[in-house]
């Protein structure tokens, strides 16, 4: 039985967005001093503004819904998702001052793409946008990949009752340490430990490569950014193919693909547990999905012979697979290269290792590999059940952190999430298919879209149709948050009218 | 004797006239980027023309200079000059206060260049600056400042009311 929605309920779920909307307003600080640095008075104003709005909305819901009360796991889910949707709609406020977007559902879109770590964009004329709204693009991809209710409870919620509910509900489960603020923390310090060595290794990198010091100093942040983050961002619509540089590339590469590494996984190999990198499960996954979808695409691009040789097929082919896989969305390519260039059979090999993606409770989107070794173990064991006699007792283990065992609830959970992601694939991928876009490409475009890729085929502009861009910012808040935070939002809205109609019949 | 004479003015006149036509006719094709991406294979080999800003960086390596040169809405080519080329200076490239130089550039396009592993890129031939440089006016709109002085005289109102008020214990 569902329980009633009471008034307590929307005071916890509103004091507690309240606060997380606080914390993206204050964010809205480092792009504004980014104008400052570069003399963009324009843009400064406009993260004033936007700054000053967000806080405000933030402390009318603190005020409006003030409690004590902690936030049980329903709650909690509710909050996630509930945060996800206001940060969206209150950062787009300084990209509709900017004057680069056509529209408010284009700025949505491009912040949504942004928290999620998906890296589409609508942004018109991106190769002119101020240095301040380039910092805001990057750094909502970086807060999007820790996970703005991580920010929120680093900084903002005293109270860690409930805490890490909340944190769960934006797919940060894995308990690194007994106290939520403790992990939280964590979490913020192996980022900025990596951002500081991420940014001055690209900064250093880019200085080499031509680009003047300072440029060469915020270019850094914004690929370690983007590539950490798994987001996909850059500072030009060229995106990586515009340093045209084979160093830039591979530090890029290297910073998605531990990006993409579980932040337990992480921990564990800060902590000196360095032979966790060996045996994870997520690890051993990713390396089985790699291999199998570079030796499809290596198939279909040497059956096109478009590149001659190993080199120019490692930094494009293996490249772009990698930003696919890790969930990044860089690219060294142009978007329509895929359809001209690679064609169907290529774009098919980027799809399944976008599906697929990166791991659990990393910056990263997709199914996880976590998940695809739980199904694959869990079919392992049924099959040993079916040769093993009647009565042996059959079980599979599989290493993450520690040794599990495989159980039906594990293999059962997994495998929901799994299909749960290739229905929001396919939903994409009709509605694509509805405005008369090419089966291969809708796919493609739907399945970056739901696994919070942000590699594009061309699909995604500003030109396209209002409805698919709302599927795709359906799929990327759905793919972020794994689902279950959402539902319980809906859930809650709808169990919130429910008991409104029956106290208005009582009365 | 007359009217040949007549008949070679005409003859001389029409050249004189088409010549412009003649030499534009023999010259590359202006192209965009989403002509090149989209028609790859037609132009790969091929020497074409293309105009557009220059963007911010400008990045001088050992074997030549790359630059970006944007030619509309989020699209952009890289394009390689390589070294000995003799081109203009760009005195100016993209910022958000400034304008790029508007060049035109001619040379050979690559679908996945050999020497660059795989960029599609143009190697230049030769550089023309169309329109140079210059500062861009970013106004600021005064409507913005009663906006942000409004908003944050109530977000101070809220800020006090949330401060002062004790919340209720559950």
């Amino acid at each position: 039985m569902i329980r009633r929605v009471w008034k307590e309920d929307y005071k916890i779920i509103g004091f507690y967005t309240g606060r997380v909307t606080i914390g993206v307003g204050l964010l809205m600080i480092i792009p504004m001093m980014t104008s400052v640095v570069f003399r963009e008075w324009a843009p400064v104003l406009d993260f004033a503004i936007s700054m000053v709005l967000t806080l405000l909305v933030g402390y009318v819901l603190c005020v409006i819904s003030r409690t004590r009360s902690t936030p049980g796991l329903t709650h909690a889910m509710a909050i996630a998702a509930g945060s996800w949707l206001i940060a969206m709609m209150l950062s787009g406020v300084p990209y509709m001052l900017s004057g680069h977007m056509k529209s408010f559902l284009d700025a949505c879109f491009d912040t949504m793409s942004g928290f999620t770590t998906t890296g589409m964009y609508l942004i018109q004329d991106l190769d002119h946008v101020s240095q301040g709204l380039n910092m805001w693009r990057h750094l909502l991809t970086f807060v999007g990949g820790q996970g703005i209710v991580v920010l929120a409870l680093t900084f903002l919620i005293s109270s860690t009752g409930g805490a890490f509910k909340i944190m769960a509900g934006e797919g940060k489960e894995e308990k690194l340490e007994p106290n939520v603020r403790h992990i939280a923390v964590q979490i913020w310090r192996i980022s900025i430990v990596y951002l500081a060595i991420g940014t001055a290794a690209l900064a250093v990198v880019g200085m080499f490569e031509g680009i003047k010091p300072l440029q060469a100093l915020f270019h850094g942040a914004y690929i370690f950014m983007s590539a950490w983050s798994t987001g996909g961002f850059a500072p030009y619509s060229q995106n990586i193919l515009y340093y045209h540089s084979f160093p830039m590339e591979m530090v890029s590469i290297v910073f998605c693909i531990l990006g993409s590494y579980n932040f337990a996984l992480h921990y564990a190999v800060w902590t000196g547990n360095r032979k966790e990198m060996f045996r994870n499960i997520e690890i051993v996954s990713f390396c089985i999905t790699v291999f199998t979808t570079f030796s499809l695409l290596a198939v279909a691009l040497m059956q096109r012979g478009i590149y001659s040789d190993a080199v120019a097929f490692f930094r494009r082919a293996f490249f772009q697979l990698m930003s696919g896989h890790t969930t990044t969305g860089q690219q060294t390519i142009y978007s329509r290269t895929f359809v001209q260039e690679w064609g169907p059979f290529g774009m098919l090999a980027v799809t399944i290792a976008m599906a697929i993606g990166a791991s659990a409770a990393s910056t990263g989107g997709g199914f996880k590999g976590l998940r695809m070794g739980q199904v694959f173990k869990g079919v392992v064991n049924d099959v040993k059940k079916l040769l093993s006699p009647e009565r042996a007792v059959v079980t599979t283990h599989y290493h993450h952190i520690h040794d599990n065992v495989v159980t039906d609830g594990v293999v059962k959970s997994a495998a929901v999430i799994i299909v749960l992601y290739v229905l929001i694939y396919l939903i994409g991928t009709l509605v694509g298919m509805a405005y008369g876009i090419p089966f291969h490409e809708a796919l493609f475009e739907s399945v970056s879209a739901g696994s919070n890729t942000g590699l594009s085929c061309g699909v995604t502009s500003a030109s396209m149709p209002a409805l698919l861009k709302v599927v795709y910012i359906l799929q990327m808040w759905l793919g972020r948050l794994e689902f279950l935070s959402v539902f319980s939002l809906f859930g809650f809205i709808a169990t919130g009218f429910r008991s409104m109609r029956r106290a208005r019949a009582a009365v | 004797m007359k009217k040949i004479g007549i008949v070679t003015a005409l003859l001389l006149m029409i050249l004189v006239l088409q010549a412009p036509r003649i030499a534009l006719g023999l010259e590359s094709p202006v192209l965009s980027t989403e002509e090149l991406v989209e028609h790859s294979l037609t132009w790969d080999g091929e020497t074409v023309a293309f105009e557009g800003e220059v963007l911010q960086d400008v990045m001088v390596r050992e074997s030549g200079t790359w630059l970006n040169i944007s030619d509309g809405n989020n699209t952009a080519m890289g394009v390689f000059i390589p070294v000995g080329t003799a081109v203009p200076a760009i005195e100016h490239t993209e910022t958000y206060r400034t304008g790029g130089d508007v060049v035109r550039v001619t040379g050979v396009f690559h679908r996945a260049c050999s020497q660059h592993q795989g960029e599609t890129d143009i190697h230049v031939a030769s550089l023309t600056v169309l329109v140079p440089g210059s500062d861009r006016s970013n106004p600021i709109h005064p409507l913005r400042f009663a906006w942000l002085a409004g908003l944050a005289l109530l977000l101070a109102l809220a800020v006090r009311v949330y401060y002062r008020k004790r919340p209720p214990t559950s």
